[in-house]
């Protein structure tokens, strides 16, 4: 048994480094970014043609977080290369394994991570809005001195707790033909005959993964908690 | 500072019903009435944190009339040239005291940061707080977090300062440590417009006193006639009566 596991776990880690944590970290960032955009544009009071833009952004949110994560995958790698439109797209859109999956964990992780980021948006006094216009801020110095550094605060535990997710869910990017942590487990696994042993050890891996997260998070909240006690 | 036929809504609720005030400079302005009686609208009027649904206001070179949109421009103008201090503070959690103290002369100012510095070291000695320049929000008191929202405000360098209820979430021996701020700054001239539900207070410092019901002002004239004992007006009479405890 040591023997397999001393062959095989260079190669699962190998994996993991080349493309589950780059898959997950990649795809968190643009995650982030999508998702400080749709909050801010789904908190925006805005009116007029600024609505259909709201409307989007209620409908890019709903729509990934009522469909699988998995069914996502599909459609962007296995489906959209079936997108054809004539004169505009003949060949549809054909995507490489890798961009396919940053590209559905991006907006599947954005659409979650707009939602932690409104509520903690919504979550700072309004007295702090207020305290930043009277002394004659804009509306966007107010929101990136004062209010979001308070908002990431709420934010942080939510947002690690998606950041976790995202790096177990790219094991579904196996199903996609790329070669990350699980499906070189599934690989070795046909090939020794020893599938309990291998998924028991991906998992491991999956499980020193997030736990090395787990720390950071902690981290990270002390760090960002160390001038607040009390909300006033 | 002038506001003309202001009137403003809350939904349903007339809340300001055709107000006309005038608040002169170098003068301390005290605002009094029962709670939702609209005192409090008309101070963030006069800030455009509340924008009135009709009606004047001229400020300056500032005359907006309020049955337009209000620009954003002229929004923050009004804003750099008043200071607020609210009920709870609203000190930014996030900075020291002195970060909260020179946000608005960096960011909206735009001094030399430097400069900003020793103007809010400056501020801090005068409202008592000298060591306090590094602590945070959640480690003053009341009266010390009041304080330095008094500092914060005074740094724009505002023409007036507008203070909503400054002390009503403090103890009384911390809201003496803060009126003791704004006794000082009425004896230098500064033009204020405070609402207060301290009559002491309000008797001491006010240059004129107005009185706001329903969103009617009843009462607009001299503290002396207004807490004089033959004031004919029985509403004015009870409401100073129940303030100070007399019937007790």
């Amino acid at each position: 048994m040591w023997e397999i596991i001393k062959t095989s776990l260079p190669q699962l880690l190998a994996a993991g480094f080349k493309y589950t944590i780059p898959l997950a970290i990649i795809s968190f960032f643009f995650g982030l970014v999508i998702a400080l955009v749709t909050a801010l544009i789904r908190l925006s009071r805005q009116q007029g043609a600024f609505m259909i833009l709201k409307w989007i952004a209620g409908f890019y949110v709903w729509l990934f977080r009522s469909t699988p994560l998995l069914v996502q995958l599909f459609i962007v790698f296995f489906g959209l290369p079936y997108l054809r439109i004539k004169g505009i797209l003949p060949h549809g859109i054909k995507l490489e394994p890798f961009t396919a999956g940053i590209i559905t964990f991006s907006l599947n992780t954005g659409a979650y991570a707009s939602e932690t980021i409104r509520a903690a948006i919504s979550a700072v006094p309004v007295g702090q809005w207020e305290a930043g216009a009277a002394i004659g801020m804009t509306r966007w110095q107010i929101l990136r001195r004062v209010i979001l550094p308070q908002a990431l605060r709420v934010a942080l535990p939510p947002l690690s707790n998606s950041f976790i997710s995202l790096v177990k869910d790219t094991s579904l990017a196996a199903s996609i033909t790329i070669m990350e942590m699980f499906a070189v487990s599934q690989q070795i696994a046909a090939e020794n005959y020893q599938p309990l042993l291998m998924y028991s050890l991906v998992a491991m891996v999956y499980a020193a993964f997030t736990t090395v997260l787990s720390y950071l998070q902690t981290y990270l909240e002390r760090v960002v908690n160390q001038h607040v006690s009390v909300k006033r | 500072m002038k506001l003309t036929n202001i009137n403003k809504y809350f939904g349903n609720k007339h809340v300001l019903k055709n107000t006309t005030l005038d608040f002169p400079a170098g003068q301390t302005t005290v605002m009094v009435g029962p709670s939702g009686s609209g005192k409090s609208t008309i101070l963030r009027s006069l800030n455009l944190l509340v924008i009135p649904e009709s009606g004047q206001y001229d400020f300056g070179k500032h005359h907006l009339d309020f049955s337009h949109k209000v620009s954003n421009k002229t929004k923050l103008a009004i804003r750099r040239e008043t200071g607020m201090v609210f009920q709870d503070y609203n000190l930014f959690p996030n900075k020291t005291v002195l970060q909260n103290i020179t946000e608005g002369p960096i960011q909206v100012l735009k001094q030399p940061k430097q400069a900003a510095i020793r103007n809010a070291q400056k501020l801090l000695v005068k409202v008592g707080l000298a060591n306090y320049g590094d602590a945070y929000p959640h480690e003053l008191s009341g009266g010390q977090a009041q304080r330095v929202a008094i500092a914060r405000a005074l740094a724009m360098n505002p023409k007036y300062i507008l203070l909503d209820e400054p002390t009503s979430a403090l103890d009384p021996e911390l809201e003496l440590s803060v009126l003791k701020v704004l006794s000082q700054l009425a004896a230098e001239r500064q033009s204020m417009v405070i609402v207060t539900h301290n009559m002491i207070f309000a008797k001491r410092v006010a240059d004129r006193i107005i009185f706001v019901e329903n969103g009617e002002i009843l009462y607009d004239g001299t503290p002396e006639e207004f807490f004089a004992v033959n004031n004919p007006n029985q509403r004015i009479k009870n409401f100073i009566s129940s303030m100070t405890m007399e019937d007790l």
